[in-house]
């Protein structure tokens, strides 16, 4: 076996494992680079007696740096750190180095949720969130692990003002949005009609300026449906921006003027909530036709879906 | 060539936002260069034989050391290749390799935990146990199934559920929807379902469905579409899918999200609000189209409720890499796994899926057995002969009627003490 590996401790009494791809001609072999080979050949073997010593961990953190997937280097390491009880917040200011070098990575953030956890002492965490988020700004795995980081450490005061700044920083950032409906939402606590006054007001503000911004027009409606609003509420709102007039049964939409497809779309739920059916059907006509051509489908099926409804119920 | 076409939507969306940020222009870069790559009134052709070479790669040489990346990932390096492989050519293309799947899929198994893991020695993983099985599902070797020890590997499923009623990927491991569903369609292939296993579960999905209307990874994460199907997907493991599927979404609203998942003029699917189109999702929002199409009552079976044909634009003329495989976007490599999953994506724009359960009274474990397929009409799709892929089932992401015999097969040893 090649002896690439070079770590500060010395592994002469450990009789490496190779590893076992299946046979003579297995399917999918890697060829690794010799260090990494002999590293997880180390590896194999520590892992099986479960040693639990400062080499074990020296090694870990050498193939993290190889390979940062290798999930059961992740999992052994944390069981290493609390055996050998290291000072867990020399863990995070590693694992810091090791997200800004891996971005993508996502073994680190259950890994990071695993020892802070148990350091119970979220005062690092923030700051490196903001890092990470910096490097991408809609990575899921961050704004997972910020949730479940607000959860346990009841830091929700926090949250609204940053999703403003990361709203105003991309009015389109989706997972901004999210975290906002959680950060109003998520503590389970009754929502008073202020609240919802509020945040369909910042919603509302946010769609003027980007008028078809799906983000924005998601967070309104979710945020009246939680609220428990009707639809209709927000029908001076549509007809501005769809540019829409109506007259006794028809619709007529201004296409030099109609700012937003989404108001349009919204229109028609609150005619058919009011079973004004032949004006849903006339927008729904117009969505399929002119203003958002490839949901013909959808436009059609909520169409003949609302009139089979309002046939049956009539 | 050109063939007479279903209609396809090229043009620019009528109604267009000035401000700029981040998001608009990323989005605007990217519907510009497929524009650019989808020729008007034309079929782009399959590129069979190049896509096959290029999933061969891993059947015939060593991986370079960059995929050492994927070194926790072995068996999904087998599942994705394969499966494709066998979606690109229904007439069995891959003889020659089933017989090597045994000794590479068993060095995977961790023998002290029971389940699969990511390589050799290394510790059980429910996403590494769910690729696991399906390639030994594509094996359709009866011996080896055999040698599955599935009381143990039973036991370590229950050793990952979690008293919210979700599952953790492994010992201390992260708990997420990928994580029901790879537990849950493991499950099913080795009939092995229990009311212990699936207590809880349908309600924690339920949890993950968000205002958007798609699904999250975990409740309140944001909706995307692979947890999307992970999600769907469990419920129809779980129960019978028209009870369970309205039972358990709004599925207005989760049909509202999926539709806007959409775009023009590229043709294919992003995974979330605001980002990018990526092949991949061709199967993740795709399968969901096809579940809940074959599913639910109130679609009749004429109805399609999104564009084909625009989605087999995206696939065929943006999707095709020109060295072979298939990839998330132009300007972007291909690779194993979006060469599974947008072929699996080009299979469900081909086919319409049905939900046909055998009896009323069927068992916990049988529900994801039970869909048919037939070309779909070409009112809705053309599909040409030089571009067909086969049929596959829509909840294991198997080739047509592999799952369903491994199922049989340990339907048939009778039930296990669990």
């Amino acid at each position: 076996m090649p002896l690439a590996y070079i770590s500060d401790y010395s592994w002469e009494d450990i009789v490496p494992i190779p590893q076992d791809d299946g046979g003579e001609n297995p399917l999918a072999p890697i060829a690794y680079q010799d260090d990494y080979k002999t590293a997880t050949g180390y590896l194999r073997a520590v892992m099986s007696v479960e040693e639990v010593s400062d080499r074990a961990l020296q090694l870990t953190s050498d193939l993290i740096f190889m390979n940062p997937a290798h999930y059961s280097v992740w999992a052994y390491r944390a069981r290493l750190l609390f055996a050998l009880k290291k000072d867990l917040e020399q863990e995070l200011i590693w694992i810091e180095e090791v997200g800004q070098q891996f971005p993508k990575n996502y073994q680190i953030w259950n890994h990071r949720e695993v020892i802070v956890d148990k350091y119970d002492n979220p005062i690092r965490e923030l700051p490196f969130i903001e890092v990470m988020l910096e490097l991408d700004s809609k990575n899921y795995h961050v704004w997972s692990y910020r949730q479940w980081l607000v959860r346990r450490f009841d830091l929700w005061v926090t949250e609204l003002p940053y999703t403003d700044r990361m709203i105003e920083n991309d009015v389109r950032n989706n997972s901004a949005w999210n975290h906002r409906f959680f950060a109003v939402f998520g503590k389970g606590v009754d929502i008073s009609q202020s609240v919802i006054d509020d945040e369909m007001d910042y919603a509302k503000r946010a769609i003027l300026k980007a008028p078809q911004n799906e983000s924005a027009w998601n967070y309104l409606l979710g945020v009246l449906k939680r609220g428990k609003r009707p639809i209709s509420e927000t029908e001076q709102f549509c007809n501005e921006l769809a540019a829409v007039t109506t007259t006794e049964r028809s619709v007529d939409v201004d296409i030099d003027r109609i700012a937003s497809t989404r108001a349009l779309e919204v229109l028609a739920d609150i005619y058919a909530s009011r079973r004004e059916v032949e004006m849903a059907a006339q927008v729904w006509t117009l969505l399929a036709e002119k203003y958002d051509p490839i949901r013909e489908n959808y436009w059609k099926f909520k169409k003949a879906q609302t009139s089979r409804g309002f046939m049956a119920t009539a | 060539m050109t063939t007479e076409l279903n209609t396809v939507h090229n043009e620019e969306l009528p109604v267009v936002d000035s401000l700029i940020t981040e998001s608009s222009t990323t989005q605007d870069d990217v519907a510009r260069m497929c524009a650019g790559l989808i020729l008007d009134g034309q079929l782009a052709v399959l590129q069979h034989q190049l896509h096959a070479d290029f999933l061969r790669i891993p059947m015939s040489f060593q991986l370079p050391p960059n995929y050492t990346g994927l070194d926790a990932s072995k068996p999904w390096l087998m599942y994705w290749p394969l499966h494709a492989l066998e979606i690109l050519d229904p007439d069995n293309q891959t003889n020659d390799i089933l017989s090597r799947i045994g000794p590479s899929i068993m060095a995977c198994l961790n023998e002290l935990e029971g389940a699969f893991g990511g390589g050799n020695g290394q510790t059980a993983h429910l996403a590494a146990t769910y690729a696991s099985l399906n390639t030994l599902a594509i094996s359709r070797d009866e011996q080896l199934w055999s040698q599955i020890d599935r009381e143990r590997l039973y036991k370590w499923l229950m050793s990952v559920k979690l008293p919210d009623g979700g599952f953790s990927m492994h010992v201390g491991g992260e708990e997420d929807v990928r994580a029901v569903y790879c537990a849950l369609a493991s499950a099913a292939l080795l009939n092995i379902i229990t009311p212990e296993l699936m207590e809880g579960t349908a309600e924690w999905i339920s949890r993950c469905q968000t205002y958007e209307g798609g699904i999250g990874g975990a409740p309140g994460n944001e909706a995307h579409g692979g947890y999307a199907f992970c999600g769907l997907a469990a419920l129809c493991i779980l129960g019978n899918p028209v009870e369970m599927i309205p039972k358990y979404l709004d599925v207005d609203s989760f049909v509202h999200w999926l539709s806007a998942r959409q775009y023009q003029p590229e043709g294919g699917f992003s995974g979330r609000t605001n980002k990018l189109v990526d092949g991949c999702y061709s199967w993740w929002v795709g399968g969901c189209w096809s579940i809940l199409e074959g599913a639910l009552a109130w679609i009749t079976s004429k109805d399609v409720l999104w564009s084909k044909a625009d989605l087999q634009k995206y696939i065929l003329f943006c999707c095709q890499s020109p060295r072979g495989g298939l990839r998330d976007k132009p300007g972007k490599s291909s690779d194993f796994y979006h060469s599974c999953y947008v072929l699996s994506g080009l299979s469900e724009v081909q086919h319409r899926y049905s939900f046909r359960p055998k009896m009323r009274d069927s068992k916990a474990g049988e529900w994801s057995f039970m869909w048919t397929s037939e070309l779909e009409s070409p009112d809705i799709v053309i599909i040409d002969e030089q571009n067909v892929v086969g049929p596959l089932n829509p909840v294991h992401v198997l080739p047509a009627g592999v799952g369903e015999r491994m199922h049989d097969f340990y339907a048939a040893l009778g039930t296990l003490e669990l």
